[in-house]
């Protein structure tokens, strides 16, 4: 039982900081920071560390992954979130890409996995539509077959970043017969395809992430099918898998604690520090308890898969609980920062970069993270039956 | 980085487990807990030859060797059936402070009798205005000659039937001061102790002691004059460890059963398990205790790793377990319905042991306090 680095550990932990420190420049923070260098600066971040072999780290090693143990991968993570740095956008590495190199052809593999890690195209996810959020495979985007090509009619929605993307990986109906998880296909699509229409949905950071994707008559190669035709809900719920196993926030949330640390303790007109009143110390305490306790609740799961054990249900409650702390230190940054000005979303350069706008954008746009991948209640019920036992009725 | 247990904790964990198994049964406990001690002596007797007491001291001074995984690993056991025998207040907490002892020859003198379980000593500390502070101490030890004459009361001094108290008494310095408290055993046949039993709301025997004048010689003192308080600090750190292991097992055993229980009560025709509004309450209360069974592992490896933030980490395992351990069992006592508030049921036991522990040595609000003032400075 001990939770130190081994020297190794402690050199690699090195190596990644140093990189953090050459690379991750203030510069291009502020760029990746902003909505309107978002796309570009995302794309040079991956580069970067794609030029250090380290953005796809969690692949399989022929394909261009690290090999780390699952420590590296924390470690990895817990020092790109001290530097500020966010992660790679998720779509492509995280997401499509377990698929393809878990299901795809050796064509598709060849074809897309080399430049998904280059970043040299950008993914976006179809799987929600307006009838089919957290019950996703009531999903009815039709793919009717004629000859080589499908076509496709239907809406998906809150498409992230649907506006930069080449490529959308989808879930379409392709039968309708049996249960609604049987008869649907993953599909790959040029989003540059005629008959695809990409309308922004501006959400309460008043930024354009979402989107609604419509397809009317757009005809699709049945080569860009991964697998066999009406088994995507399988390949699909594996992805979902690797989806929930990515980290709980931990990383972030501490940052931010050390940011509301700092913000607290500045002196006030009046002389004194909001760290020193008890009221504030006593909710500062409870949410920083909670992510001590979340922390080693992700080491915990690391170290057993280290170990050669599966995770147990412990990692479907790094989401939840994750999600739910990540909320918890929006709240607080807010309550430390709105005090400092510039909380509007149309500032200009100085205002948008005070601590009151970030801490606005970041409560925001944090609002979203209990409801993707499986909202909180539907990772409730998951628990409930798989760990706890209990059925539904 | 490794929180796999040992081979060997595995294997004691094991033989704990089966013990309780065929010995602790709802209605056995029950019996055990109306003896006139409130534990079974019998049950001492087979902890002591299964080697149990053993297992926190150094090989030198005749034990296994273990440390706070190994304990815990123990006590998490004893959490989930409710064990009684006074292993904690005797061999995790008083044990450690005579195993720690700078005083040579007092320790080789205790030490065997609280290996074999012979002796039973009880750390005597509290007080009626101390609002929990370690460092609150107003009895006194006066110096005459080669002897100590103490003055005082302490309450809620654990296992009244215990055979030794360890007195916390003040000779210099003022009443919150950490420099000036002295450590000194005193055998609980004193004719000087006021002895008042007190029974506590878990089964547990308890007792306030008062003495004036109690002459206590300084070859029964744990450490030089005045110099006590680093040894009970780093002992109750380790040994509220150990205690929140057990309240861990306890929690769990809470959600496991509720759980259980909602799978086999039917109400309007299906079990009350299958209704989202008593699932998802289940599901926090699983998740709790995840939080604190993490809590416990880092505060074991803060111990362990020899960390500066061994007492921050040690606060908030307790904050978090006096908190949540009252939240798991106020609602498994609530999802239980009318069950759930019978003495017959065991909940309601677990209920009060997690209120006792979340009692001892400051509730969560007090060592969520100690954690804030070591964090924000």
């Amino acid at each position: 039982m001990h939770a130190k680095f081994s020297p190794e550990e402690l050199a690699f932990q090195e190596e990644v900081r140093g990189f953090m420190r050459d690379n991750f420049t203030p510069d291009l923070a502020a760029r990746i920071h902003h909505p309107k260098t978002f796309r570009d600066a995302s794309v040079e971040w991956q580069k970067l560390l794609d030029g250090k072999g380290w953005a796809a780290n969690g692949w399989p090693v022929e394909h261009g992954g690290t090999g780390w143990s699952a420590t590296q991968k924390y470690i990895y993570t817990t020092e790109l979130a001290a530097a500020g740095a966010p992660d790679v956008v998720p779509m492509g590495i995280k997401m499509v890409a377990p698929v393809l190199y878990s299901y795809g052809s050796e064509e598709q593999k060849a074809r897309f996995l080399p430049i998904t890690k280059s970043s040299d195209i950008w993914w976006c996810q179809g799987y929600s539509e307006p009838g089919a959020g957290s019950d996703l495979a009531a999903l009815q985007t039709r793919a009717v077959r004629d000859g080589d090509d499908y076509i496709i009619d239907g809406t998906k929605i809150w498409t992230t970043f649907a506006q930069y993307a080449d490529w959308i990986f989808c879930l379409v109906r392709t039968d309708n017969t049996g249960k609604p998880q049987q008869g649907i296909s993953f599909l790959l699509i040029d989003m540059k395809s005629p008959g695809i229409t990409v309308s922004p949905i501006i959400s309460v950071d008043d930024e354009h992430h979402l989107n609604e994707v419509n397809f009317e008559n757009v005809r699709v190669p049945v080569a860009n099918r991964i697998g066999d035709e009406n088994e995507g809900w399988t390949y699909a719920k594996a992805l979902l898998t690797y989806e929930r196993t990515a980290l709980s926030g931990v990383g972030y949330c501490k940052r931010k604690l050390t940011h509301i640390r700092q913000l607290a303790s500045q002196v006030s007109a009046s002389g004194s520090r909001l760290i020193d009143d008890s009221d504030f110390r006593g909710r500062l305490a409870d949410v920083e308890m909670e992510v001590m306790a979340l922390e080693f609740l992700e080491l915990r799961v690391l170290s057993a898969i280290d170990s050669g054990g599966a995770p147990g249900m412990e990692s479907s409650l790094l989401k939840l609980k994750g999600t739910e702390m990540q909320q918890a230190v929006q709240s607080l940054q807010w309550d430390v920062a709105a005090g400092f000005g510039g909380i509007s979303p149309d500032a200009d350069d100085e205002l948008w970069e005070s601590d009151g706008n970030k801490a606005r954008r970041e409560y925001m746009f944090g609002r979203a993270c209990t409801i993707f991948g499986g909202s909180n209640e539907v990772q409730r019920n998951i628990i409930a039956k798989f760990a706890l036992g209990l059925q539904a009725r | 980085m490794d929180f796999s247990l040992t081979e060997e904790q595995v294997m004691l964990k094991d033989s704990v487990a089966k013990f309780l198994a065929d010995n602790y049964a709802p209605e056995q406990r029950e019996a055990i807990v109306k003896n006139e001690a409130g534990y079974s002596a019998e049950h001492w007797a087979t902890f002591s030859e299964l080697g149990w007491l053993t297992i926190p001291f150094s090989e030198a001074d005749g034990g296994f060797g273990g440390n706070v995984a190994d304990v815990s690993a123990v006590m998490e056991e004893f959490g989930q059936v409710l064990v009684v025998e006074p292993y904690w207040s005797s061999i995790v907490l008083a044990g450690q402070l005579i195993a720690r002892s700078t005083n040579d020859d007092l320790k080789s003198r205790a030490m065997p009798t609280v290996i074999s379980g012979e002796a039973q000593y009880s750390f005597a500390w509290l007080e009626a205005q101390s609002s929990f502070s370690l460092s609150h101490v107003s009895t006194t030890a006066s110096k005459k000659g080669d002897s100590y004459h103490l003055s005082g009361e302490k309450k809620l001094v654990l296992n009244a039937k215990a055979s030794h108290f360890i007195v916390a008494a003040r000779s210099s310095g003022d009443v919150n001061s950490e420099s000036g408290i002295s450590l000194f055993v005193v055998d609980a046949t004193n004719p000087a102790l006021k002895i008042e039993t007190v029974r506590l709301m878990d089964g547990q025997h308890a007792c306030n002691i008062q003495f004036t004048d109690l002459v206590i010689d300084q070859a029964d003192m744990l450490t030089q004059e005045g110099d006590a308080y680093p040894l009970i600090a780093e002992v109750v750190d380790e040994a509220l460890v150990a205690l929140c292991a057990e309240a861990v097992g306890a929690m769990t055993y809470l959600y496991k059963a509720t759980a259980e229980y909602a799978n086999t009560r039917k109400q309007f025709g299906v079990t009350i398990g299958s209704f989202q509004a008593l699932q998802h309450r289940m599901v926090d209360m699983f998740m709790a205790t995840e939080q604190c069974r993490s809590l416990l592992v880092r505060a074991q490896c803060a111990i362990l790793d020899g960390s500066e933030e061994r007492s921050q980490d040690v606060a908030v395992l307790k904050a978090m377990v006096g908190k949540y351990g009252r939240k798991i069992a106020e609602e498994a006592v609530q999802l239980h319905g009318g069950m759930g508030v019978t003495n017959e049921m065991p909940i309601g036991h677990y209920l009060k042991r997690l209120m006792m522990i979340d009692m001892y040595f400051g509730g969560s609000d007090i060592h969520r306090r100690r954690f804030s003032d070591m964090r924000y400075l």
